[in-house]
């Protein structure tokens, strides 16, 4: 018995170590995604690790252990195996896994803790290779579950680290003091901070985080790494995850004024109902200081709403199609594969505008962040001369011309609204054939069936072709088509990387591609997660 | 001591990287400079520089792979800065207890800010290194466009015409952008090329059309950039460019054509990326673009003249080591215009000394510019430092 121990014992536990690791990297990159959310996270899990076809290789190694050294080189080669062939997901993958300081922290401790696991079950149990496999079986099933218990460890630790980062950024703050103008809103928030930020930069020294930095623990690092003195303005997206979150925001970073871009029914599930939205994004303006500029749209009824109810604020609204008197109001929008032309009529003055970038909604933002910009002093015409210069943000409706085919990226955009917006847009390019892409918008509770049938609908009657991603809406996409009398230009699709081998058998140059919505990962297919995953042509994130 | 007649090697360590635009053009120019340094002269160290202007070294440097996704693993590196004190001339590792490397002569190999602009120029003057290449001075000079015009000028060496305006300027509003407008529609007419002052690259350069296209043009350099350039375009243009390198005398190379110099103006991926969409990650770097070299379609006076020029505005500048500078022909009447120096040009220009009549290798080129260095230092070591005794106040 001791000379057969001796023969398996170090393999098995080396493959056991190599897989163990290799599976800890795929599941922290989900609970990175999932900010660490221990509920959202163990969610997604679910019996995901009842499916991992490692755990059903040491079901088999345990089923041949009557044969220690037959069971030890099935599991190890097997095992070694499974550990190589899946994707890392350091680099592999949509979102992939970044090592940051906390991510290192949690996997090293996971990986204690499932060391612990499974020489403690050897350990009281007989050292032989069934007790062995057992363990091992046990710390696969486990291995998500570790994840979320050594971040419950590290918890206390990580909360004094945060504590003294946020400590040292309030005191950053008010040792710089800049004008901070907060920006919220359902859509919207990240390019009207990028577009705004664009605009002030040439009045003053402004600092903007590029990306969607939007919480506490974001802004914290944003400003401890990056806020000098010297700075004159700091646009910050104020994200609301929830009633309060605005306001914890709000006390961290005080606004002095703010731009509300639009109150809608995103992330309706998050918040419960609407009503919860518009109290969530009121803290905003609550938040300003009595006679601070408050910019809303008016197009939007419940942005609107909010410039009405929050006294003493210096309400200024924008808008295009509000009935409202407007300070400025959007007119004249026209589409080219270059870029958008509009005017922007305030209570003074005209000006004739273009932007390279695209869309009805962004255009509306840029007239926001216009509004607030003059409001805050800058000469109206270099914010106008200062439109032509913004470049188009990184998949959000971005019109891209590759080897003939028009593509029109908006893979980030996650709403009905900018699905719409992109719907416009393809339709007033001149090209030939139209392909929409898309799994559909979700979050969207009880009437997500509804609202995709509709954009459906629409999609039919814009695009001589429809592929639906994935099975979340493919239903109501294929009853959206139904309604329009075009079930033929509907194609249903598993997953991104069927519908880009589509377009590459189907589309010629003259075409126009709409990427819209593209999910994160935690929505797809999990393809790549035990196995490779194909490459996806055309991808170029 | 060494025995009689036998050079003990220098320990030559060439600066790459920066934080500026052309990074990744320096890492490759400064690899090709590390693997072109004569082993029989010198010892190369390559110290790569990153964004955040931190000094490395260690055995990955040599090679352009280490430098793909994301960077060199810096786990694998040994961080140093230039020893404190005036002469020491030595690379200090930030941790740990290593001991300090001696460096004899600095080679930097830095494109655009921080780099070419005489910042580490400035850097290596305090710490009293030998080092290849222009002075803080030439290298300040040769960054900014409209002083190097005025410094040509002054030497006689026609330019094309040119009208500044300052960032700051867009506190007053734009009515001055209308003003600029009319003035240069009076005075070039449309199209003009609107580009920053001071960036060597490509980026930020436009071309404009109409007094819209300016003022867009004007915003797109003062992202970045605090002054712009706006000068005529010329439309039917050649592009000439010659190198010099500061020996005894400056000599002027032969002169190039790029080939891309019909197409209306050098977008930074033109300049930087080849034909074929090859990315200058290849070891050949800025060699391989296509160019024309000594072109003999162009009349001998006019290849002659540009040589003459180059070397006078070189002697204008002061400057040291390799520059390339670029001149504009206007195809319709010959004219000939110095447009803009490089004081660090990509892969030093080598391929401009490999035709007649010089046939100087680069490993050649560097040995005659160490010695150079080694040469400047040691004059400027011994020039008087003992003040007078009106200046010695406390005796």
């Amino acid at each position: 018995m001791s000379a057969d121990l001796s023969l398996w014992a170090a393999p098995v536990a080396a493959a056991q170590v190599v897989l163990t690791w290799r599976r800890l990297l795929a599941y922290l990159r989900y609970f990175q995604q999932e900010g660490y959310d221990a509920r959202r996270f163990v969610a997604w899990v679910g019996v995901r690790p009842l499916i991992d076809p490692a755990f059903w290789l040491v079901i088999a190694s345990t089923w041949v252990s009557a044969r220690p050294v037959r069971a030890a080189v099935l599991f190890t080669v097997g095992a070694l195996a499974l550990a190589l062939l899946q994707p890392d997901s350091r680099r592999s993958g949509k979102i992939t896994l970044k090592m940051t300081w906390r991510a290192i922290r949690i996997v090293t401790v996971a990986a204690v803790l499932a060391a612990a696991l499974w020489i403690s079950w050897v350990a009281v149990s007989a050292p032989a290779i069934r007790p062995a496999l057992v363990a091992s079986a046990l710390v696969l099933v486990s291995i998500p579950f570790l994840l979320v218990v050594a971040n419950g460890l590290l918890a206390p630790y990580e909360t004094t680290v945060q504590q003294r980062y946020r400590e040292e950024a309030t005191a950053q703050l008010r040792r710089v003091h800049p004008f901070v103008v907060g920006i919220t809103g359902s859509y919207g928030k990240s390019s009207s901070k990028a577009m705004l930020a664009h605009m002030l930069q040439f009045k003053a020294p402004t600092l903007a985080a590029t990306g969607s930095i939007n919480t506490v623990m974001g802004l914290t690092r944003h400003i401890r790494e990056n806020l000098i003195r010297g700075h004159e303005y700091m646009v910050v997206e104020m994200g609301a995850y929830g009633v309060g979150s605005i306001r914890r925001l709000c006390d961290f970073t005080p606004p002095h004024a703010a731009l509300v871009t639009a109150v809608g029914d995103m992330h309706l599930e998050r918040f419960g109902s609407l009503e919860n939205i518009f109290v969530a994004k009121r803290e905003l303006a609550e938040a300003l200081p009595d006679g601070g500029v408050l910019v809303v749209n008016a197009d939007s009824a419940n942005a609107l709403r909010i410039a009405q109810t929050v006294p003493n604020r210096r309400a200024l609204l924008y808008g295009e199609s509000s009935s409202a008197n407007l300070d400025t109001r959007l007119e004249g929008v026209r589409f080219t594969k270059e870029g958008t032309a509009f005017v922007l009529r305030t209570r003074s003055d005209e000006y004739e505008c273009f932007t390279p970038i695209h869309g009805r909604p962004i255009v509306l933002n840029l007239t926001g962040a216009f509004t607030l910009a003059v409001a805050l002093g800058m000469h109206p015409e270099v914010a106008v001369a200062s439109f032509r210069t913004i470049r188009p943000v990184s998949n959000r409706l971005e019109v891209v011309e590759d080897r003939g085919i028009t593509w029109i990226r908006d893979a980030y955009n996650a709403n009905q609204y900018g699905f719409r917006a992109a719907l416009e847009v393809a339709a007033a390019l001149p090209v030939a054939r139209r392909v929409l892409i898309t799994p559909g918008v979700i979050e969207l509770g009880a009437v997500q069936a509804d609202v995709n049938a509709k954009l459906s609908q629409e999609a039919a009657a814009v695009c001589d072709a429809t592929l639906v991603v994935s099975e979340t809406n493919r239903a109501a996409f294929e009853a959206g088509h139904r309604a329009a009398g075009r079930s033929d230009r509907l194609t249903a699709v598993a997953s991104r990387t069927d519908a880009f081998r589509w377009v590459g058998e189907h589309v010629k140059p003259g075409d126009l591609v709409l990427l819209e919505n593209d999910l994160p990962d935690l929505y797809e297919h999990t393809e790549g997660f035990f196995w490779p995953g194909s490459h996806t042509p055309g991808d170029s994130r | 001591m060494s025995a009689p007649g036998v050079t003990p090697s220098r320990v030559a360590a060439v600066l790459f990287g920066g934080r500026s635009l052309e990074h990744d053009v320096s890492i490759v120019s400064g690899l090709q400079i590390v693997h072109a340094l004569d082993p029989a002269m010198c010892t190369p160290l390559p110290v790569y520089i990153d964004q955040q202007l931190r000094w490395w070294i260690g055995d990955d440097l040599w090679h352009t792979e280490s430098f793909k996704r994301g960077g060199p693993d810096r786990s694998r590196l040994t961080q140093v800065q230039l020893g404190p004190g005036f002469g020491t001339s030595q690379l200090v590792p930030v941790e740990g207890r290593n001991d300090p490397i001696p460096v004899d002569v600095f080679v930097p190999i830095l494109h655009g800010t921080y780099g070419e602009d005489g910042a580490v120029q400035g850097l290596l003057e305090l710490g009293g290194c030998a080092f290849v290449g222009c002075g803080i001075t030439a290298s300040a000079l040769g960054m900014n466009k409209r002083l190097t015009k005025v410094l040509a000028v002054n030497a006689g060496v026609p330019v094309v015409p040119w009208k500044s305006c300052e960032r700051s300027a867009l506190d007053r509003g734009t009515a001055w952008m209308r003003d600029l407008s009319t003035g240069v529609e009076q005075s070039f007419g449309w199209p003009v090329i609107v580009k920053p002052c001071n960036l060597g690259s490509s980026a930020g350069v436009s071309v404009a059309s109409s007094p819209d296209e300016l003022s867009a043009g004007l915003l797109k350099v003062f992202e970045y950039d605090v002054e712009a350039l706006v000068e005529p375009f010329i439309k039917n243009r050649l592009e000439l460019n010659v190198a010099v390198v500061g020996l005894d005398e400056p000599v002027a190379s032969v002169s190039e054509m790029p080939a891309t110099s019909k197409a209306s103006i050098l977008s930074f991926s033109e300049k930087y990326k080849r034909e074929g969409g090859k990315s200058v990650g290849s070891s050949q770097g800025m060699a391989g673009a296509l160019r024309v070299l000594d072109p003999q379609d162009l009349p001998e006076e006019l290849r002659l003249r540009a040589q003459s020029y180059a070397t006078t505005v070189f002697r204008a500048l002061g400057c040291e080591g390799i520059s390339r500078i670029d001149f504009l022909i206007d195809g319709d009447d010959g004219a000939l215009y110095f447009n803009e120096i490089n004081t660090l040009p990509g892969s030093l220009a080598f391929y401009l000394w490999s035709a007649a009549p010089h046939y100087w290798t680069i490993t050649e080129l560097l040995n005659r510019l160490i010695l150079r260095a080694e040469r400047l230092r040691a004059i400027k070591r011994s020039l008087q430092r003992q003040p007078p005794p009106d200046l010695q106040l406390f005796g």
